[in-house]
C-alpha cells in the first residue's frame, strides 16, 4: 500500500520535476554567462502564471498558446532590466547585482499586486485525466511535462547549432577570449539575460498546472528558494544541470512528503520544505560544483 | 603593540538623534507611536549594518535572528512563569535567552554559511528564515505554527498597568538602547583590529588573505555580533511590544528587505548611515501609508535599484565625501 503510494507519487515527481527544472533553467543560463544570481528569479515565474491566468480569463486563449505570450513578456522585461541597471552593474561588486535583482523581483511582484490585487485566483483549464495504474494524472500536468521537455530540447539545439547560441557558450567559457575572437559580448550579455527572463516567464506558464489554490503575486518566493536548491543540485551554471536537478528535486520532494507523511505529529509540507533548505546548505558545502557534474 | 586611543567623537550625532527622538516622542503628544517605529527601524539598520556594512556580505535570511530572539522571549515568559518572585527579572532572562538563541543559530549559519563566497553565501542564507519557520511548523516545535500568546502571563507578574507601560513605552526604550549600544560596538569595531580586517576583506577578499589576515574569524565576529543585536531587537520590539509569536509573522522575508533598504540609504559601512536611513525609511513609509496605503513597497523597489546605479555610497557616505578635510569631518563616519 505504501509502496504503491510511494510509486505513484514518485511517477508524480517526475512530472514536477521537470517542470521544476525548465522553470531553474534562466537562472542557470543568468548564472553562467553573467554571474549574477538572479535573487528575484520567482517573481518572473509569477509574471509567467499572471500572463496565463491573463490571456485565459480576459483573451479565453488555451495556456498552451499563452507561451509564446509569455516569452515575449519575459524577453522584453530582461532588456528593459538589462538597459536600464544591470550593465552598468556587471563590473560593480557582487553586492549590487544581488541586491537590483532582487529589488526587481519586488517591483515585478507589487506592479502585478497593483494590476491584479492580491488575493489568490485561479483559472479552470478542464482537459481530462489519464490513469497510470498507480496514480491518475491530470492531462494539464502530463502537457506541462512534455512541454518542459519540449523547451529544454530547444534551447539545447539553440545553443548547439546557431551562431548565436555558440557565441552565448564562447562567453560562459572565456568572456576575453571570446571579445578577441570577434563575438559581441556586450549583447550576449543582454541576450542572455533577456533569454533567462524569456524563459522563467515561460516556466510561470507551466507552473500554473500545478497550483491548485491558484497563483498570487506573492506565490514567488518559494519557487526562488527551490530554484535555488535545483540550480545548485545542477552546478548553478548549466542550464541542461539544472534541468536534471529539477527531476532530482521533483523526486526527492514528492517522495520524502509520503515519508513524513507517516511520521506522527508533524506536517509534513512543512518538513518537505525545510528538506529541501537542508539539501541546500549541505551541497553548497560538500560540492558546490553541483551533484552531476563528474569533474 | 602601539594602542590607537578610540576616539569616539562620532558617537555624538548619532546618540544626539536618539535623544532628539526620544525627546520628541517623550513630550509631544501622539507623536510616541511614530518615534517607535523610526526607533526600530535605526535599531534595525544599526544591527544589520554591521554584517553587511563592514562585510559587504548580503545576509538574505537576516530576519531568522529577530524571529529565534522573540521565540527566546516568548519562551521565557511562557515557560517561567509559575516561578515565583522572578517579577521583572524575567524580562532580563529573556533578553538573555533570546541573545543566546540569536547567537547560537549564527553561529550554526555562519560555520556552514560563511564558508562560501559572495553568491553562493546569499543563496545559502536566502533560505534560513523560511527554513526555520517550517521547521518550527513542520516538527511542531514551540507550538508548531499556532505560535504562542503570552498577554495573560504578562499580565500577571507584572500586573497589568505596568505590562500596558511595558508595550506602550519601555518596550521601545529598550529598542533605544538597543540601537545605541550596536551604534557603540560598531564604532569599537571600526576603530579596532576587526574594523581593519573587515575593510580589507571588503575592499579584496583575496588580497586580505594572501596579507594574512583570518578572513574567515572576522567574518564570523561581524555575523554574530549583527545576529544578537537582531535577536535583542526583535526580543524588545516584537515580543515585548506585541506579546504574542506567530512564525509566518516572525520569519516574514519583508523585513529583511527594509533592513537592506535602510542601510543602502543611508550608506553601507557608516556609522551614522543606520540612523539616517531609519529616518528617512521610516518617516517616508510613514507619510506614504497616510497617503498612499499599500504603495510603499511599489515606490522602494526602484529607489533601491536607483541608488545602487546611481549612488551607491548612501546618503551619510555622500556627505562624508564632501566635509571629508572640514571640522565637521570627524563627527561623521
Amino acid at each position: 500500500m505504501v509502496f504503491e503510494q510511494l510509486a505513484g507519487n514518485l511517477i508524480q515527481g517526475i512530472v514536477l520535476g521537470a517542470v521544476y527544472g525548465m522553470a531553474t533553467m534562466g537562472l542557470s543560463l543568468i548564472f553562467g554567462v553573467l554571474k549574477v544570481v538572479n535573487v528575484g528569479h520567482g517573481a518572473f515565474i509569477m509574471v509567467g502564471a499572471f500572463v496565463t491566468l491573463w490571456s485565459f480569463t480576459a483573451l479565453g486563449i488555451n495556456p498552451i498558446l499563452a507561451l509564446p505570450i509569455a516569452f515575449v513578456v519575459g524577453l522584453a522585461l530582461g532588456l528593459i532590466f538589462f538597459y536600464t541597471s544591470m550593465k552598468r552593474l556587471l563590473k560593480a561588486p557582487e553586492l549590487a547585482t544581488l541586491l537590483v535583482t532582487f529589488a526587481m523581483g519586488i517591483l515585478l511582484e507589487e506592479v502585478v499586486k497593483l494590476v491584479f490585487g492580491s488575493e489568490f485566483r485561479g483559472y479552470n483549464w478542464v482537459v481530462g485525466k489519464v490513469s497510470l495504474g498507480v496514480t491518475v494524472l491530470p492531462m494539464s500536468k502530463l502537457y506541462a511535462c512534455i512541454g518542459s521537455v519540449i523547451i529544454a530540447v530547444l534551447l539545447y539545439l539553440w545553443f548547439n547549432k546557431t551562431r548565436a547560441g555558440s557565441a552565448v557558450r564562447s562567453v560562459v567559457e572565456d568572456d576575453e577570449g571570446a571579445r578577441v575572437c570577434g563575438v559581441n559580448v556586450g549583447g550576449t550579455y543582454a541576450l542572455s539575460f533577456a533569454l533567462g527572463t524569456g524563459l522563467t516567464v515561460v516556466s510561470g506558464v507551466l507552473v500554473t498546472m500545478f497550483i491548485p489554490v491558484g497563483i498570487n503575486p506573492y506565490m514567488g518566493g518559494g519557487y526562488t528558494l527551490k530554484a535555488f536548491v535545483i540550480a545548485v543540485l545542477g552546478g548553478l551554471s548549466s542550464p541542461y544541470g539544472a534541468f536534471f536537478g529539477g527531476l532530482v528535486f521533483g523526486l526527492i520532494e514528492n517522495g520524502s512528503y509520503t515519508l513524513f507523511a507517516l511520521l506522527p505529529g508533524v506536517e509534513p509540507f512543512a518538513l518537505t520544505r525545510f528538506l529541501s533548505f537542508l539539501i541546500l546548505l549541505v551541497i553548497l558545502l560538500i560540492r558546490p560544483t553541483g551533484l552531476l557534474r563528474a569533474k | 603593540m602601539k594602542k590607537t586611543i578610540p576616539k569616539y567623537y562620532p558617537l555624538i550625532p548619532v546618540f544626539g538623534a536618539y535623544l532628539i527622538l526620544f525627546l520628541i516622542g517623550k513630550s509631544m503628544p501622539g507623536m510616541w507611536e511614530l518615534v517607535a517605529m523610526l526607533l526600530f527601524y535605526c535599531a534595525l539598520g544599526q544591527a544589520f549594518n554591521i554584517f553587511l556594512g563592514m562585510t559587504g556580505y548580503v545576509d538574505f535570511g537576516y530576519v531568522a535572528f529577530m524571529g529565534v530572539g522573540t521565540y527566546g522571549m516568548a519562551l521565557a515568559i511562557t515557560r517561567l512563569a509559575d516561578v515565583e518572585g522572578l517579577g521583572v527579572f524575567i524580562i532580563i532572562l529573556g533578553f538573555m535567552l533570546a541573545l543566546v538563541m540569536s547567537s547560537l543559530l549564527s553561529v550554526a549559519v555562519g560555520a556552514v554559511a560563511l564558508r562560501l563566497r559572495g553568491a553562493y553565501f546569499a543563496i545559502a542564507t536566502i533560505g534560513v528564515n523560511e527554513g526555520f519557520r517550517f521547521l518550527i511548523e513542520g516538527a511542531r516545535i514551540w507550538n508548531g505554527s499556532e505560535g504562542m500568546i503570552f498577554t495573560a502571563q504578562l499580565n500577571r507578574i507584572l500586573g497589568r498597568d505596568a505590562a500596558s507601560a511595558l508595550s506602550t513605552f519601555w518596550a521601545d526604550v529598550m529598542v533605544l538602547i538597543i540601537a545605541a549600544f550596536a551604534a557603540f560596538v560598531t564604532l569599537y569595531y571600526m576603530r579596532s583590529r576587526i574594523g581593519y580586517a573587515l575593510t580589507a576583506l571588503r575592499e579584496d577578499e583575496d588580497a586580505a588573505k594572501v596579507m594574512g589576515i583570518n578572513v574567515t574569524k572576522y567574518k564570523i565576529i561581524a555575523f554574530i555580533t549583527s545576529a544578537s543585536f537582531a535577536g535583542l531587537v526583535g526580543a524588545a520590539s516584537w515580543a515585548l511590544k506585541t506579546p504574542y509569536v506567530f512564525p509566518p509573522e516572525v520569519f516574514e522575508i519583508h523585513y529583511t528587505v527594509e533592513a537592506i533598504i535602510i542601510v543602502l540609504l543611508g550608506g553601507a559601512g557608516t556609522l551614522l548611515g543606520p540612523v539616517a536611513g531609519g529616518l528617512i525609511y521610516g518617516l517616508s513609509k510613514y507619510y506614504l501609508s497616510i497617503f498612499l496605503p499599500g504603495f510603499q513597497l511599489l515606490i522602494f523597489a526602484p529607489i533601491i535599484i536607483a541608488i545602487i546605479v546611481l549612488f551607491p555610497e548612501g546618503v551619510i557616505g555622500m556627505l562624508k565625501n564632501r566635509i571629508k578635510d572640514t571640522a565637521l569631518g570627524r563627527f561623521v563616519v
